[in-house]
């Protein structure tokens, strides 16, 4: 068929304007997926101490891209991973019986966690580390109450963050461990002092919930390792993912739950 | 058709095909060339005529180690704060080692005025350090991950559950309770701005104007960073770089963000002063943020609806839902301004009621 150079003009220009159309109508469209197809977990932890049940707070929990199947090889090593409690380590690294009555006092895992208070550093609670670090602090400043203010400044190195580098320094070494083997980016919250957090903008898919270092839940050392399904635009609005040290019809997962190890002999 | 008017109509969806495309696709390479192009220009006008009067970070011989010419803390720091800090210009030294000429040409060289407030022998006052009136020349470096880890405590013992109300913006609300032990929460850099909130270009709309409980502020000094970072912290004092990085960019401290629940106060809650949660209940995302960069409140719906919208609670958000039922022109005001209020609902607010989508227009 011989067409004419008319005709071909006016296919081209039908061509032409169907390929306009087309532009305009994808500009137009959101570009890549949509973002309510994107999940998000809301995620609530409540652990059992004693008679009473509570949520945990402010604790971190990763996500981990794949099952537990997917992921067995790192579940495995997680079990394995041997826990020192936050009082061993401080009996270990020589810390003064009241320095740890004073972090049980008030459950807190570093000198970071709260204000020290002017009974802190004198009278018969105070606390020796304490009082040496305000009397370098007081030196240094020329004031006794920017000295207490800033006490973390003149503790040692271990006192003042050695629990929280011990802990960073397995936890890297097991994120990327997982990072490897799920081939994604390991996620992480912490929970609010309901024990709720969110992770969001997820992609639709399996994943795994995890704590990677046990927790500490009364004498006792809690890991979980919990496998979820995302659905697209599941915005978690409702329906908490519940997870706890104990069981109960709503949790839906349960971690596994160790006696904490006795501290080796303190350093003298 | 004619062959010239399809020749002309040909050229001319040709032309603006290469029009639309250019949109498309052309936005970020025109970006690049406006790029290029300014900086040489600028680079040549800076060549040609130095402004002495004015000081840059950003000029590459200025670029050295921060502590050669800053020292922390500055020899005045306890005439002009309660902390040690760098609150003060470097010497002379440092600028007369590389700009002597500049320094001792004429009898009033322009070079002074970049630090003092006459250009006098005899008059040694300084400007205010740092100066507020010029534009930050760095962004500011900061994990809110880490600090949230660093700050964490073991499981809240069941006695003290309670005592988490460490934000300062929830002390209000938990009144009942003032020997509440302090935690080193959110609250060690951001507490309640007590100062009146300034009125926007074109004036509050709806007459509605925030109380000064609505806000918090965030860190304007190093107070809160030295506490922790001062000897052997890293980043300590001298190690600038450590949290400042030469950005032309603006910072999230330099426009606040964009409130659209304006009628949210942090240490409100009605008469009962029972927002309850603490920081991280509502700003869900901060705990896994490890830069300041697009940093975005975060607050979804639900951390209002756990309380605003709960069966033998309140029904906030039902009611005003109900109300655009009725009338399709109805203002959303319990949370919002008119200008907000008068939008159509969001897929979360619909959702968290469990209704369908709603759409203003297709409403009678």
């Amino acid at each position: 068929m011989i067409l004419k150079r008319s005709e071909v003009l006016v296919r081209i220009f039908a061509v032409q304007l169907l390929a306009l159309l087309a532009l305009v109508v994808i500009g137009q469209s959101p570009s890549g997926p949509q973002a309510n197809a994107r999940g998000v977990i809301r995620l609530r932890v409540r652990v059992k101490v004693g008679d009473s049940t509570k949520g945990l707070s402010r604790k971190r929990f990763f996500l981990i891209r794949g099952s537990l199947t997917e992921n067995k090889s790192l579940i495995e090593a997680l079990e394995e991973q041997p826990v020192v409690s936050r009082d061993c380590y401080y009996q270990g690294i020589g810390a003064s019986p009241e320095l740890i009555a004073w972090l049980k006092q008030n459950d807190c895992e570093s000198v970071y966690c709260r204000e020290v208070e002017q009974k802190d550093i004198e009278g018969g609670g105070a606390v020796p580390e304490f009082q040496r670090a305000v009397a370098a602090g007081e030196k240094q400043f020329g004031s006794r109450e920017l000295a207490r203010k800033w006490l973390s400044v003149n503790l040692t190195d271990e006192l003042r963050s050695g629990f929280y580098k011990r802990q960073q320094k397995d936890l890297q070494t097991l994120v990327k461990q997982a990072e490897e083997l799920s081939k994604a980016r390991v996620l992480s919250v912490m929970t609010d002092r309901n024990g709720t957090a969110y992770f969001t903008d997820l992609e639709p898919g399996t994943y795994v919930i995890s704590n990677i270092l046990s927790t500490e839940v009364g004498n006792s050392g809690v890991l979980w390792n919990c496998e979820l399904k995302v659905k697209p635009g599941d915005l978690a609005t409702e329906t908490p993912f519940l997870i706890s040290n104990n069981k109960d019809r709503n949790v839906k997962c349960v971690g596994v739950v160790k006696p904490l190890p006795a501290c080796p002999t303190p350093k003298q | 058709m004619r062959r010239p008017q399809v020749e002309f109509f040909s050229i001319t969806l040709l032309a603006a095909t290469l029009l639309v495309c250019t949109q498309f696709f052309g936005d970020s390479a025109g970006a690049q060339r406006r790029r290029t192009t300014n900086g040489p220009a600028r680079q040549l006008k800076q060549r040609t005529a130095t402004d002495y009067s004015r000081f840059s970070h950003s000029t590459r011989q200025h670029q050295v180690d921060c502590k050669s010419c800053h020292q922390a803390p500055s020899s005045n720091w306890q005439k002009v704060r309660e902390f040690p800090d760098i609150t003060d210009y470097p010497n002379h030294e440092s600028c007369v080692r590389c700009h002597r000429q500049q320094f001792f040409r004429a009898a009033q060289p322009l070079i002074c005025s970049v630090c003092h407030k006459k250009i006098s022998p005899r008059d040694e006052a300084r400007l205010n350090f740092p100066v507020a009136t010029v534009a930050p020349e760095f962004k500011i470096i900061f994990p809110h991950d880490k600090h949230q880890d660093v700050i964490a405590s073991l499981l809240s013992h069941p006695r003290r559950t309670g005592d988490f109300r460490t934000a300062r913006y929830t002390k209000a609300a938990h009144a009942p309770d003032d020997k509440t032990k302090g935690y080193n929460n959110c609250s060690v850099c951001h507490t309640a701005d007590t100062a009146a909130v300034d009125q926007p270009k074109g004036g509050w709309i709806d007459g509605y104007v925030p109380s000064t409980d609505t806000f918090m502020t965030a860190p304007e000094n190093h107070a809160s960073c030295f506490s922790c970072h001062w000897g052997r912290q890293e980043p300590v004092r001298n190690n600038c770089a450590g949290c400042h990085k030469l950005s032309n960019r603006a910072d999230f401290g330099a426009a606040p963000p964009n409130r659209i629940s304006i009628k949210f106060r942090h240490e409100g809650g009605g008469e009962k002063k029972n927002h309850i949660g603490e920081c991280t209940t509502c700003h869900i995302n901060i705990t896994k943020v490890a830069t300041l960069e697009g940093l975005k409140p975060d607050v979804p719906i639900t951390s209002c609806s756990e309380c605003h919208n709960k069966d033998g609670l309140r029904q906030d958000l039902n009611a005003e839902l109900g109300a655009i039922d009725k009338n399709k022109d109805f203002k959303c005001s319990y949370c919002h301004t008119s200008n907000i209020g008068i939008l159509d609902p969001p897929p979360s607010h619909t959702t968290v009621a469990g209704r369908p989508p709603l759409k203003r227009a297709g409403l009678k």
